[in-house]
């Protein structure tokens, strides 16, 4: 079982996250507190430096405690890390955090498709870890949350995106047909030619990861 | 404007601006070792800083005055410090260890767990189905691991040397008065309930938690599931009966019903087994679990109900035609908990559980009907102070009311009895370090029938001898009161009682386990009694008594072999007990010498199969050859069986299953019946006790219906 699940998974160890980028609008006013920090936190990010800007992001978490992104980005950053992690002590430990986060986010902007779907690559990089142990019970939530995170924002590409990188998998698996779910990423490339993001430092990752699925799996 | 500001605070204070504060030092783990990466802030400002490798940081701040200086670090405890920003220079600062983390030391002195996020699980959730002897019963699966004894007619749980009454089951904290389904004595039984509903099993070989009480061996804990993922459908085609459950999924509650029907009647058609079956064995059972969430609380209610109906002659060598066997059993149990979190890290658990059992058994010319109404309540509060200590306290009851009509053509008697057991239990929970860690408990009892209290003293204690290794130790004292075939002739009786002691090494590292336990068992007030069968007129005393110690290994590796998953359990047992009409003291029947099972699991990633093996030996059993002076002095030929299964996965919701139990059709001998009376050379006849069939084969289709289009039943099987 272990295997069946592993294989769902690799698809998924595949980093997001990239092009966390330039969001930042320039505009013309001087640039606030909060604006230097999330662009001194996604630079570092950039630089590779995933652990540092964890920590700026912490703490403009704790002086920002009205806004869901800085923990949002503290949760990303451990769940990232977490795919590649094989020591069990420090998985636990980031993952732990990643959840703290997750909870301190959700407090504050509730039913966030974006948070369901974190929510929900935590749960995955627990399965990638050991899938006989966690597979079972991990995948059936994670499925429920990127349902949930679809039903909340359906024509977002990044929702779109995510659960059906993460339905192909299982397809593919069993050898069953992709064609609805390549159908659901070229939709969701189509849709990123025009998304918007919601405000400055808002998660707008996700274009290239679907060229790039859309270039491996189908066609 | 807000330059301008600046501007004039700047031209009228230079100062002012330039207050610049640096704000230095260095972070380092408990033993002096530098710490790189801890993020280093003034709380609530952006200023902050990481430490390098040396461990050091340095930022500049233009705050003023008291400020929180927050330093925090991944699987170490959070550490403030709260002073004036200009005196937060040169800073020496040490994180303590955060005890939450998964290397910390845990007490695993007699207990098993199987479950997700168990530090110490060494089963995992697929396992209790998946395991090829087990049938998807998880008694069976348990069988599997070290410290049981196999008693293959059984069914039921021996655990070092006890008999099967002296485990207790608890679902969700509240505990199962009658767990097992009835049987026929060559056909082992199973347990009552599907695996399907619950997510965490601990299972306790001895030394467990004093709120735990009424079992001299073991304690089997199974938790429901808290939230369910989905909504689905489950259905099951088996080659004995078929099965339906379902699952609803709400906003704030979920309830999942499982229902199955058994009959055996086409298999032992196509397949007659040893028994003489007039009605073969036939059972429909239904379970439902209910959930709300409510505020920070969570109630749950669960109910099962099942009836299973049976008839056959059975072999016996004191009556050529056979002893005529009937069996009618009806069962209910609902059990229902609330727990929530309050304030102040308080949590609080309410729970009770009642049970109505009916059993009409006829036994040729008798007719014996027993009705038992079981109920058990149950208040837990727990108060974590820190990480480091928790205090666990709180009350329980327990009321059986046990009727028997027994009822034959020249005697008829009425007998019963009320049991209503009172106990309350505290326990403390201490983790000094990650390193060591210590429980401390205590239970007292008050038996209204027996008028008598207890005190059962428990602790536990673990430290960590290197980086995946541990040792653990636990000493405790048990009370159990007689089952029901006693207190239904007296109660002018006290509690039996044992005394555990207990030492655990474990390894863990990699997908590796080890464990290697020995302990020592004490029992004392054991039952006695004078007559071959009890009845009214027999006298029993609390006057036996008897020990058990051994050794318990168990190995389990999922790395060296590339799919394939295994574990190896080994039980040493040396027991001698004087209890019920004991002559003298003697092993048991139910107890062996030495026990072995080896349980593995291929997966076939072509195949899109998992193939599972399980291997079970035990040595022989006792008996009394009634040809030779002495009592249990010979021993029965050793037990062997192999298994296998196979699940295939048609499509991602759909299983094809297949096992074979004992393939090889070795021919097992659980024991011997003597005649009663030698013959006309003056001796005892005997014969063979088999089991009803040597083999066993299964065939199922499992299919799953759920909204992702992802999730099967192989958890099930």
């Amino acid at each position: 079982m272990q295997n069946v699940i592993t294989y769902l998974m690799i698809f998924f160890t595949a980093l997001i996250m990239q092009g966390q980028t330039d969001s930042a609008v320039n505009t013309a006013a001087e640039p606030t507190k909060y604006q230097q920090g999330m662009r001194k936190a996604f630079q570092l990010w950039q630089e590779n430096k995933s652990w540092e800007a964890a920590n700026v992001f912490e703490r403009i978490a704790t002086a920002e405690p009205d806004n869901w992104l800085p923990p949002y980005y503290v949760a990303q950053i451990n769940v990232i890390n977490s795919f590649t992690e094989k020591d069990g002590t420090k998985l636990k430990a980031q993952l732990d955090k990643a959840q703290d986060f997750i909870n301190d986010a959700t407090a504050i902007s509730k039913e966030n498709p974006d948070l369901l779907v974190l929510q929900a690559q935590l749960y995955t990089a627990w399965i990638v870890y050991d899938g006989q142990q966690y597979g079972m019970t991990y995948s059936a939530k994670a499925s429920e949350l990127y349902n949930k995170a679809l039903a909340l924002a359906p024509d977002n590409p990044r929702i779109i995106l995510a659960k059906a990188e993460w339905d192909m998998g299982g397809a593919k698996y069993f050898g069953q047909s992709i064609e609805p779910y390549c159908k659901d990423i070229q939709r969701a490339i189509d849709l990123f030619a025009t998304f918007k993001p919601a405000g400055e430092f808002y998660p707008t990752y996700g274009e290239e990861r679907a060229k790039q699925v859309q270039a491996e799996s189908c066609n | 404007m807000k330059i301008s500001i600046i501007t004039i605070l700047a031209l009228l204070s230079p100062f002012f601006f330039f207050a610049q504060n640096t704000v230095s030092g260095i972070v380092t783990d408990n033993s002096g070792k530098p710490i790189f990466g801890a993020n280093v802030y003034l709380e609530g400002t952006y200023d902050g800083s990481t430490s390098d490798e040396n461990g050091k940081f340095s930022f500049e701040t233009s705050e003023t005055g008291t400020q929180t200086l927050t330093i925090s670090y991944v699987s170490f405890e959070a550490s403030k410090i709260i002073d004036d920003v200009s005196k937060m220079k040169g800073l020496k600062i040490t994180l303590r260890d955060d005890v939450n983390s998964l290397d910390t030391v845990t007490i695993s002195a007699g207990s098993f767990s199987a479950g997700d996020n168990s530090k110490i699980s060494v089963l995992k959730p697929l396992d209790i189905v998946t395991t090829a002897s087990a049938l998807g019963d998880f008694v069976g699966a348990l069988q599997t691991l070290p410290g049981t004894t196999t008693v293959a007619e059984d069914g039921r749980l021996f655990v070092r040397g006890g008999d099967a009454g002296e485990t207790q089951i608890f679902i969700d904290g509240i505990r199962v008065f009658t767990p097992y389904s009835p049987t026929t004595n060559n056909v082992p039984t199973r347990g009552r309930y599907s695996p399907f509903l619950f997510d965490g099993i601990t299972f306790s070989t001895g030394g467990y938690s004093a709120e735990y009480g009424q079992a001299l061996s073991s304690v089997l804990l199974l938790n429901t599931i808290d939230e369910p993922a989905q909504r689905k459908t489950d259905i099951a085609i088996m080659s004995v009966g078929g099965g339906l459950g379902h699952t609803e999924k709400w906003e704030k509650s979920s309830l999942s019903v499982n229902t199955s029907y058994i009959n055996l009647a086409p298999y032992i058609a196509l397949l007659p087994d040893r028994n003489d079956w007039k009605k073969p064995f036939e059972t429909a059972s239904g379970e439902a679990v209910f959930r709300q969430k409510i505020g920070d609380g969570l109630l749950k209610v669960y109910g099962a109900f099942d009836t299973s109906d049976f008839e056959l002659t059975q072999e016996d060598i004191n009556q050529p035609e056979g002893t005529r066997f009937k069996l009618n059993n009806q069962n209910f149990y609902t059990n229902a908990s609330y727990s929530k979190m309050l304030e102040n890290d308080w949590t609080v658990f309410g729970g009770g559980s009642y049970t109505f059992g009916k059993t009409k058994v006829g036994i040729d010319e008798a007719n014996i009907k027993d009705i038992e109404n079981s109920a058990h309540l149950k208040l837990r509060l727990k108060k974590r102070f820190s990480n480091r200590f928790k205090l666990n306290f709180g009350a329980e009851q327990f009321v059986t009311d046990f009727n028997e009509d027994y009822d034959e053509p020249n005697f008829a008697a009425k007998l019963g009895y009320y049991n209503d057991i009172s106990a309350a239990f505290t326990e403390a929970d201490f983790i000094f370090s990650r390193k060591l860690a210590l429980k401390l408990g205590v239970r007292g009892e008050y038996s209204e029938l027996f008028k008598e209290f207890t005190v059962s003293p428990r602790i536990s204690f673990a430290y960590k001898t290197g980086k995946s290794s541990q040792l653990s130790l636990a000493y405790g004292d048990f009370f159990q009161q007689p089952e029901s075939e006693v207190l239904k002739f007296t109660n002018n009786l006290e509690a039996q009682h044992t005394q555990h002691y207990i030492m655990n090494y474990q390894y863990s590292a990699n997908n590796r386990i080890f464990r290697a336990e020995i302990y020592r068992k004490q029992y004392t007030n054991l039952v006695t009694y004078n007559d071959e069968i009890p009845d009214v007129y027999t006298t029993f005393l609390n006057n036996g008594d008897g020990f058990a110690q051994g050794l318990d290994l168990f190995w389990r590796d999922n790395e060296t072999l590339r799919n394939i998953d295994y574990w190896v359990s080994y039980s040493y047992l040396d027991t001698e007990r004087k209890y019920k009409n004991y002559p003298v003291a003697a092993t048991p029947s139910f107890a062996n010498t030495h026990n072995l099972s080896v349980v593995g699991k291929y997966w076939i990633n072509d195949w899109k199969s998992q193939i599972g093996f399980s291997y079970q030996y035990g040595s022989g059993r006792t008996y009394t050859d009634l040809n030779t002076p002495g009592f249990l002095q010979n021993k029965a030929r050793d037990y062997n069986s192999v298994s296998l299964n196979w699940a295939y996965l048609l499509s991602q919701q759909k299983i094809l299953y297949v096992s074979v139990n004992n393939v090889f059709a070795f021919k097992n001998v659980n024991g011997y019946q003597y005649a009663n009376a030698p013959d006309v050379n003056g001796n005892f006849a005997r014969r063979e006790l088999l089991p009803a069939a040597d083999q066993f084969f299964f065939v199922g289709f499992f299919w799953t219906i759920s909204d992702d289009g992802k999730d099967n039943q192989l958890d099930n099987l």
